[in-house]
């Protein structure tokens, strides 16, 4: 369970991103968090791995503060996460990114030389086969397409056995059929190894096709949270604004 | 370049453009004719000018009144020319502000004013610096034909050749003297001295035998300066004589060397150039030796000057600046300096060389290093750290396959700069090439010294071209 209370940030420009943000989620749930940008979607991600540290506010993983945590390591390790432009090391191998998925488990020392378990490796292969790119392994990462990057990125975050899976804009680099390929990923990831999906997504019909439930941010605050067939359209105008028009993607 | 033809002209750079060159700025503004009238004006004032100057400083007598006279007609000249100039910005100005000419094709003129004057400026310039050169130094011409012509002609192969040398014996003042027995071989060159014994001023006769036949040699009084006394050409029975007055009035023995130079044909590698070739291998090691140690420190350093690495805590932004502060102190001092400095504590030779290169690449290769730390892509160490990996596996796995190409390719180039560094030093007594080059140079050994520096311009043009090519297939 992931339990978000009165979270706040303020960057030190004086952006307001979130503004008070309450939330609870329940183990195994896909949620799609939607919003226009600028929204906060990001840093509400971010704030609960703590890539970015929020101003006030407090953040629970089952019954761990990770807002007061002081080793990160092993609250990081539970929680997976896939970026909008992959973020792999482009000059590494897909292996070696798999394996990089692993370092919140290995011992420091150890990987500093690139010395991974073989039980590591086995994963790496497992993941990388569970994706569709078991013969791309030896290969340097930029040369995949976008599609097969993002791919690599889920089997990075698949390295870390994780319980939540945090993807920011996981599809928005991508086109339509292959997007879907990459949401078919997590929601088997969500499905069948019962792992906490929290996406940030641009369209709402792929939110309407693969979540379970959707929060809609919008200056910072939350600005609808229920189940995705509740959004009509005045609804929408509230979250999108009074301009916006639906756009179904495939 | 391309303007509307409604565009007005800017005042400020019509002024510009005429504090370029005259009349530049009313050919911007349109009117074209008082721009080519200033500039022709103007440009007459400069020859004008120069001509007078150039006159009143070689005319003789000096002193005369002529003399003075167009000395003073120069300045004159010279504040004639100063006045136009100034007058010529300030109409420039003007006039901008008040026309209401299209800009059409305006740029296009300019542009072409100023590439015709560029060859005149090459004149004006050539002109100056010439007649400065040529009176400092009178021997110009001579010196440097001798460059020149060592350059075209290096020292870089000797003719194979055999060397055969007699020694013939007298004796100055009593003494028993025993008749030179030192060679029996007929087929060895002989040399015979008579008579064997010989007052100050007396001549003495020299038979030489055995002789390459038609060789040319030289006469060597052993023992002292060793200058050749006289030269001797050998008949085609291998015979010559020669006579010779004897320098020496203290009594003992002295010996005389005949001494022949024959080519055998072909070509051999010249001393010099072999011995070049030593130093600059030895230069290219001492470059590699400062380079690498350079490496070992700056590489673990640029992690501490790397921004976007150490903006965390406070402490971390102070060691940041410390880092980055000493980079630019070490990198600021030009490396000569500090070569002569290394050359004070460590003497002359090979270590100082090494330690004034290192200690100068520590700061350049530790900023660039830095500085293409803080190029990387951020996304990639934001993944790496949200799967739990801590600071020092963010920089393996996140940092380290980011930078390793630049790095190579930054390593490779600082040891091609310090190639050419290594050769400056080696003047300030650093050792390699360097040093060599400045005594032949000292000694005016030209063809010597062409030879060092044709041997430098290839090795730094080779490994410009190596750097180049690797850093292109490792990027």
């Amino acid at each position: 369970m992931l339990r978000i209370e009165e979270l706040t940030k303020v960057y030190p420009n004086g952006t307001r991103a979130l503004n008070g943000v309450s939330l609870t989620i329940p183990t195994g749930q896909f949620v799609a968090v939607i919003g226009l940008s600028g929204s906060g979607k990001s840093t509400l991600l971010r704030c609960i791995n703590r890539l970015v540290e929020p101003t006030s506010g407090r953040v629970f993983l089952d019954d761990i503060e990770v807002t007061a945590a002081t080793d990160l390591r092993c609250i990081r390790r539970r929680i997976g996460m896939i970026f909008q432009h992959f973020n792999l090391v482009k000059r590494s191998t897909v292996l070696t990114n798999v394996l990089s998925g692993r370092l919140g488990y290995t011992s420091p020392v150890a990987s500093l030389f690139h010395v991974f378990g073989t039980q590591d490796y086995a994963d790496a292969r497992a993941s990388l086969a569970r994706v569709g790119l078991s013969e791309k392994e030896s290969q340097r990462a930029d040369t995949l397409s976008g599609g097969q990057q993002q791919r690599v990125g889920i089997a990075r975050a698949l390295m870390q056995k994780p319980d939540v899976i945090l993807a920011d804009e996981p599809v928005a680099s991508l086109d339509p059929a292959t997007a879907h390929s990459v949401l078919d990923h997590l929601e088997q990831m969500n499905k069948r190894d019962g792992m906490t999906v929290l996406c940030n997504l641009h369209f709402l019909s792929i939110a309407r096709r693969y979540a379970d439930r959707v929060i809609a941010l919008k200056a910072g605050q939350i600005v609808f949270d229920g189940s995705p067939e509740e959004i009509d359209d005045s609804r929408f105008k509230q979250i999108y604004g009074e301009d916006a028009v639906q756009v179904e993607i495939a | 370049m391309t303007t509307s033809p409604l565009h007005k002209p800017k005042p400020a750079i019509a002024v510009a453009l005429s504090v370029l060159l005259p009349g530049l700025g009313q050919v911007y503004s349109g009117d074209r004719r008082r721009g080519f009238a200033i500039l022709i004006s103007v440009e007459m004032l400069v020859w004008l000018k120069l001509a007078l100057h150039a006159l009143a400083s070689n005319a003789q007598p000096t002193g005369s009144i002529f003399v003075s006279a167009v000395g003073v007609a120069g300045w004159i000249a010279t504040i004639a020319n100063l006045v136009t100039y100034l007058w010529s910005i300030w109409d420039a100005g003007r006039s901008a502000g008040i026309s209401d000419a299209p800009m059409g094709r305006t740029w296009d003129y300019v542009l072409a004013v100023m590439l015709l004057c560029v060859p005149q400026g090459i004149i004006v310039g050539v002109h100056l610096t010439w007649a400065g050169l040529a009176r400092s130094y009178p021997s110009q011409t001579r010196v440097l034909t001798q460059i020149g012509s060592a350059l075209v002609h290096p020292d870089m192969a000797t003719q194979k050749s055999v060397e055969r040398t007699a020694v013939g014996r007298y004796t100055v003042g009593p003494g028993a003297s025993q008749p030179t027995s030192q060679q029996r071989d007929r087929t060895m060159p002989r040399l015979t001295i008579s008579p064997s014994t010989a007052a100050k001023g007396d001549k003495l006769v020299l038979v030489g035998t055995g002789f390459p036949a038609g060789a040319q040699g030289t006469l060597t009084l052993l023992g002292t300066d060793e200058r050749p006394v006289g030269e001797f050409g050998v008949d085609s029975a291998g015979r010559f004589v020669a006579s010779f007055v004897n320098p020496r009035g203290i009594p003992g023995d002295y010996f005389m060397e005949a001494r022949v130079r024959v080519l055998t044909g072909g070509w051999r590698v010249s001393d010099t150039l072999a011995e070049s070739a030593r130093l600059m291998v030895q230069t290219v090691i001492l470059a590699l030796i400062g380079t690498a140690i350079s490496l070992v420190f700056a590489l673990p350093l640029s992690f501490l000057g790397a921004r976007n690495l150490m903006s965390g805590a406070p402490a971390l932004r102070v060691l940041y600046g410390l880092t980055r502060g000493v980079f630019t102190i070490l990198r600021s001092v030009e490396v000569l300096i500090i070569a002569v400095m290394a050359v004070a504590v460590f003497g002359i030779g090979s270590a100082a060389g090494v330690i004034a290169i290192a200690i100068h690449g520590i700061g350049a290769l530790g900023k660039l290093y830095s500085e293409s730390i803080e190029s990387i892509e951020h996304g990639p160490i934001e993944a790496i750290r949200a799967t739990g990996a801590n600071e020092l596996q963010v920089v393996v796995y996140g940092v380290v396959p980011q930078v390793v190409p630049q790095y190579i390719a930054f390593t490779l180039y600082r040891w091609d700069i310090n190639v050419r560094m290594a050769t400056v030093i080696g003047l300030v007594g650093g050792g390699g090439i360097g040093s060599q080059l400045i005594q032949y140079m000292n000694l005016l050994q030209w063809p010597q010294a062409a030879t060092a520096l044709w041997l430098i311009a290839g090795v730094v043009m080779a490994m410009d071209y190596a750097s180049a090519v690797i850093r292109e297939k490792v990027i």
